[in-house]
């Protein structure tokens, strides 16, 4: 084989998923009327911010090598308390700061606290107390979701303040702010993982942890900061759920760690770390909200949604161990 | 000699009731060789290991240039001057040659405050360090998982020859080289030695051993059972002492 298709070769399967990306999209703008048209495109793009984010959380997670299944229970949690202090009917207070304004840091920064703060206390359960990420982060899923409970007392909380909302619907170039927010955070988390020290040690802990401590890197507050940025981001991703749905409901959220799971595999981030990367990830993402679209406009029942993704994700694993294959022959 | 650069005093290492070390005192000079003999299951790794800062000693007390020294994490051992090869490789096949060359001590330069990765000087180094010792690698942007366990035994050495320090240990480095390899890495070994680096290589090898070392140090069952310069003793007289036939030839050097 000549260097150069196999150079070709390398980069479509570096790529894939963008390739799986470019197809679906193409397929279905021709066989499904009306897909092709710029606000749909918008709306793939829309209707994925939240998971979007979400999913920069649990990537960062995976590649350092371990797991976080708390980031969808965490995200419902950031969003009630954003949802209870800012909201003016059911259980909301409806706080009001002077400016206005004052109230989109101070729920943002409530939303990442939140997070952080979990976050943090998985991290040192995972990382000091040498726990296994799956039976802690598993734990924390279901206890963060029983507070969203208890504090709710089951009730919603509607009307978010409008200085928060306009978030949502104030619209730059075709897309409303959270889409842009979402995107800002995966051109951010991949530059860092990608050119920074931090990303690189945190790919090359997810792959040798051994190599990396015995060469000094400090192993543990790094995946200490992983933990905490995961519980931080999937606050982000509540705070931009609270401002879409103008609210919290107990059940906010519900099912989206699946989806986001999906996202990452489908991205070609490996579950063994150190493998992956947040631009593929993103891609995962898209790809996604552009077969929810295309279920939406064929008027197909939205509980086939459910089975297509468990398929894709298994399409996903199988494609990634098809891949491995191809890359052994070529080197 | 002078006051030596490493020296243990009756370093003792319990795993729960099994002593793995039973009190091990010896010294390294600078720029000396010692070879670490003994069979499978002295104790070599764990002494290692000890001195890496991989293992805390249960008893006995360290030297390093003269001070007290106890490193707790290899962050601290590399910090003070102890650069460790060892025997399953401490490579990140998930990555590439150069990112594996630099772990943990990448090269940056500030764009906004913010540390970014400088990969183009990195490379150039790696290109240098490999260039000079010899080693072909077809790309150093190939992920390591592609490369052969020679190729990959040879980053670990050249990254030791790179980074230097004060002290080096070598835990059987050579076991996945080639001939013409393991010749180039004694070079390298003494070539090390001879910048006033102490080198401590553990071999099962007995002509390596008295290749490259100064001084041959056997330890048998947890104790040092010989500890003679390379030119007062023989490979059969070190045969024995790893047996524990006889102890001839034992005693400390010099």
């Amino acid at each position: 084989m000549n260097p150069r298709t196999r150079h070709g070769l390398e980069f479509v399967l570096d790529n894939l998923v963008w390739f799986m990306l470019l197809f679906v999209l193409v397929v279905f703008s021709i066989f499904i009327p009306n897909y092709f048209q710029l606000g749909i495109f918008a709306n793939i793009i829309e209707a994925s911010s939240v998971l979007g984010v979400m999913s920069i959380g649990l990537a960062l997670v995976i590649i350092a090598g371990h797991m976080d299944l708390s980031v969808e229970s965490v995200a419902a949690l950031s969003a009630m308390a954003v949802g209870i202090l800012f909201c003016s009917s059911g259980i909301g207070l409806g706080v009001q700061l002077h400016p206005e304004w004052l109230m989109v840091p101070v729920s943002l920064l409530l939303a990442l606290a939140v997070g952080g703060l979990i976050g943090a206390f998985n991290g040192y359960l995972v990382v000091r107390v040498k726990m296994s990420a799956f039976i802690i982060t598993l734990a924390s899923y279901i206890w963060v979701r029983g507070l969203v409970l208890v504090i709710s007392g089951g009730r919603s909380a509607q009307d978010l303040a409008p200085a928060i909302r306009w978030f949502g619907i104030q619209r730059l170039a075709g897309l409303p702010l959270t889409a842009w927010i979402a995107i800002a955070c995966f051109v951010v988390f991949s530059l860092i993982m990608a050119k920074t020290p931090f990303g690189r040690h945190l790919v090359m802990i997810g792959g040798n942890e051994t190599a990396t401590f015995r060469a000094g890197i400090r192993v543990n507050r790094n995946l200490i900061i992983a933990f905490v940025l995961a519980g931080a981001i999937a606050g982000l991703a509540g705070w931009l759920l609270a401002i879409r749905t103008s609210g919290a409901t107990a059940n906010l959220g519900v099912g989206l760690l699946f989806n986001a799971f999906a996202a990452v595999v489908i991205g070609g981030v490996s579950l063994k770390g150190g493998v992956g990367t947040l631009p593929g990830v993103y891609a995962g993402v898209l790809l996604l909200s552009a077969i929810n679209t295309a279920i939406n406009l064929m008027g197909l029942p939205a509980n086939f949604t459910q089975v297509i993704h468990g398929l894709l994700v298994l399409a996903a694993v199988l494609l990634d161990a098809f891949k491995q294959t191809i890359r052994q022959r070529l080197a | 000699m002078s006051e030596p650069l490493l020296v243990l005093d009756n370093v003792t290492k319990n795993y729960g009731a099994i002593e793995a070390l039973k009190g091990i005192s010896f010294s390294i000079g600078r720029g000396e060789v010692v070879a670490l003999l003994g069979d499978n299951g002295a104790g070599k790794s764990t002494l290692v290991k000890i001195i890496s800062g991989g293992l805390e000693p249960t008893s006995g007390r360290m030297l390093f240039e003269g001070k007290e020294f106890l490193a707790r994490s290899p962050a601290e051992a590399k910090a003070a001057g102890i650069e460790t090869v060892y025997q399953d490789l401490s490579l990140c096949t998930n990555v590439d040659v150069v990112a594996n060359f630099f772990m943990g001590r990448e090269i940056t330069r500030k764009v906004l405050g913010i540390p970014v990765l400088d990969e183009r000087a990195m490379e150039a180094v790696v290109e240098k360090a490999l260039a000079s010792a010899g080693t072909r690698i077809p790309s150093l942007r190939t992920n390591v998982e592609h490369l052969s366990g020679g190729q990959r035994q040879a980053i670990e050495l050249n990254r030791f020859v790179h980074w230097g320090g004060k002290l080096v240990l070598l835990d059987e480095p050579f076991a996945a080289l080639g001939v013409e390899q393991t010749r180039r890495g004694l070079d390298m070994i003494r070539q090390v030695a001879s910048q006033g680096i102490g080198v401590v290589i553990i071999t099962h090898i007995m002509q390596q051993a008295f290749q490259v070392a100064d001084r041959i140090v056997v330890i048998r069952q947890g104790v040092v059972a010989g500890d003679v310069a390379r030119n007062k003793t023989s490979p059969d007289a070190v045969i024995n002492m790893i047996t524990g036939e006889t102890l001839a030839g034992a005693g400390p050097a010099g």
